[in-house]
């Protein structure tokens, strides 16, 4: 009895699931063809790499006009790609870079010249010179060599040191420095920077995200740009640009990105960011004052040279007639001189 | 080579200082303890067969511990709490400070320093009380800044804690 209602029920069962069944394909036949569709192409990863193909090139030139983030991502494999090229076939890379390696030398043997030329001219210039003269003067004054003397009057800037910061530890990351820069010990040099941002965050900060930008001393600044993990503090000799600050901001930013994780698991090994030296190295710039006699020229406008060439126009004239009258005071003088 | 920053804590007078100065070489000058009331130093030792930086900030001491002093803490691997043999007081004190620097930053390293062991005639701390400490599972070390006793070893220790944290 058990089993005849249990085979009734089965029997019943498996009626209403067909029912079901049907139903449902009457129902959503159109929609269940388009969710087969779909999964397909999702899981079919030829379709899924056509599609990619269409919008790809969109979506690099978007990402890359938005950002540095893209080629950060890809400069590691690229340099992989040209690193197994050379090692296959160097011929090929060779054969590659062959039209642009001639000009290429030109430039950076001309570059080369143009650059010892301009420093003769400026060794020349502040040897015989009168400012030179003076510097020499300050120079046997004060002991310090002629050379330092030149770099301090003609230095508009001078990038002397960078610490990389560890911003929860306040533990060096990375410190590159200019050369010829007496530097002390950056570990404790940075360790103290943290505090006094600590200190000065603590003692006089109005908002949670305020934070201490700029250290004067005499011709000395400090910049630091603050990121979420880590900081950057950069020495800077006499008056750095505006701009200085926005190069620092967006070298910060990639070393935020590119190292996230190394900055995340910081547990004092500084290692991991060795390969961020050289942008660092590269931000240690130096601008100098242009020779202030062309400057001056250059600067002068348009209106106010006319002006000038004019007025000297005038000054020949009236030398003119200064001449001629002193001529006629000496004839007159003579003539007198000889009636007598 | 790994960097591990460590902090020390302790009363006004209880010879902080005088002990990193007993163990570390290059030296800021004291005035920015008063300052700021921190001063860094630091030392490189040779642990486990590998060089370790310790950056030591020395935090001027008060009685109190405030927000300033709490801020420095930031990011430290392990601290070391000092306390004056010769006044039962400062052993209060650095008990408060490890209470309320434990809340904040859980499971970090210390060891108790218990200094001024040369002044044997002013010891004013009772050695029953610096026993239960040590059977509560701290680290302690009867150390003298004078005649260094015991320094190296306190700070080799910590670093030690930290490197097999």
């Amino acid at each position: 009895m058990a089993d005849f209602s249990a085979g009734n029920k089965g029997r019943g069962s498996v009626h209403n699931s067909d029912e079901l069944n049907s139903l449902r394909t009457l129902i959503l036949a159109p929609e269940q063809h388009e969710i087969g569709e779909l999964k397909e192409r999702l899981n079919d990863p030829k379709i899924r790499a056509e599609e990619l193909s269409r919008v790809i090139a969109e979506a690099i030139v978007i990402r890359a006009s938005t950002d540095r983030k893209l080629a950060t991502a890809l400069l590691p494999t690229i340099e992989e790609v040209i690193r197994d090229s050379v090692k296959r076939d160097p011929k090929f890379l060779a054969d590659s870079i062959f039209p642009i390696i001639g000009p290429a030398i030109r430039r950076s043997i001309s570059e080369s010249l143009r650059a010892m030329v301009e420093s003769m001219n400026n060794t020349l210039e502040h040897t015989f010179s009168w400012r030179g003269i003076k510097w020499r003067i300050e120079s046997f004054r004060t002991g310090m060599p002629f050379a330092e003397i030149v770099l301090m009057h003609t230095l508009v800037y001078r990038m002397e040191q960078i610490f990389l910061i560890h911003k929860e530890t306040g533990l060096v990351l990375q410190h590159v420095t200019a050369e010829s820069i007496d530097s002390k010990d950056a570990d404790m040099v940075s360790a103290m920077l943290t505090a006094i941002q600590d200190f000065v965050n603590d003692s006089f900060a109005a908002k949670e995200d305020s934070s201490l930008q700029n250290l004067n001393m005499g011709e000395l600044t400090i910049l630091i740009e603050q990121g979420p993990r880590a900081v950057l503090a950069s020495v800077i000799r006499g008056n750095p640009p505006s701009e200085l600050r926005t190069i620092l901001k967006e070298i910060l930013e990639n070393i935020e990105f590119e190292y996230n994780s190394a900055l995340d698991d910081f547990k004092g090994d500084a290692a991991p960011f060795e390969p961020c030296k050289p942008d660092l190295l590269y931000c240690l710039t130096q601008a100098q004052k242009t020779d202030s006699r062309s400057n001056k020229a250059a600067a002068v406008p348009a209106k106010i040279r006319e002006k000038k060439q004019k007025k000297g126009g005038e000054n020949v004239v009236l030398f003119i007639y200064i001449a001629a009258a002193l001529c006629i005071i000496i004839i007159i003088a003579g003539f007198i001189l000889s009636i007598l | 080579m790994i960097q591990k920053k460590i902090c020390m804590l302790g009363s006004f007078a209880v010879g902080k200082t005088s002990l990193v100065r007993r163990f570390v070489e290059n030296m800021f000058s004291d005035k920015y303890m008063t300052t700021i009331g921190v001063k860094i130093e630091k030392k490189v030792i040779d642990l486990k067969n590998q060089s370790l930086t310790l950056v030591i900030w020395d935090i001027a001491g008060e009685n109190g511990f405030h927000q300033i002093q709490g801020t420095y803490l930031r990011g430290m691997s392990g601290y070391i709490l000092v306390a004056d043999k010769t006044r039962t007081g400062t052993l209060d004190t650095v008990i408060n400070i490890h209470k309320t620097v434990g809340q904040a930053f859980r499971d970090v390293p210390f060891v108790l320093l218990m200094n001024k062991m040369d002044l044997t005639g002013q010891w004013d701390v009772q050695e029953s009380a610096i026993d239960k400490l040590g059977q509560d599972g701290w680290d302690v070390f009867k150390t003298s800044a004078k005649t260094g006793q015991n320094v190296q070893e306190a700070f080799n220790r910590l670093a030690l804690k930290m490197l097999e944290k």
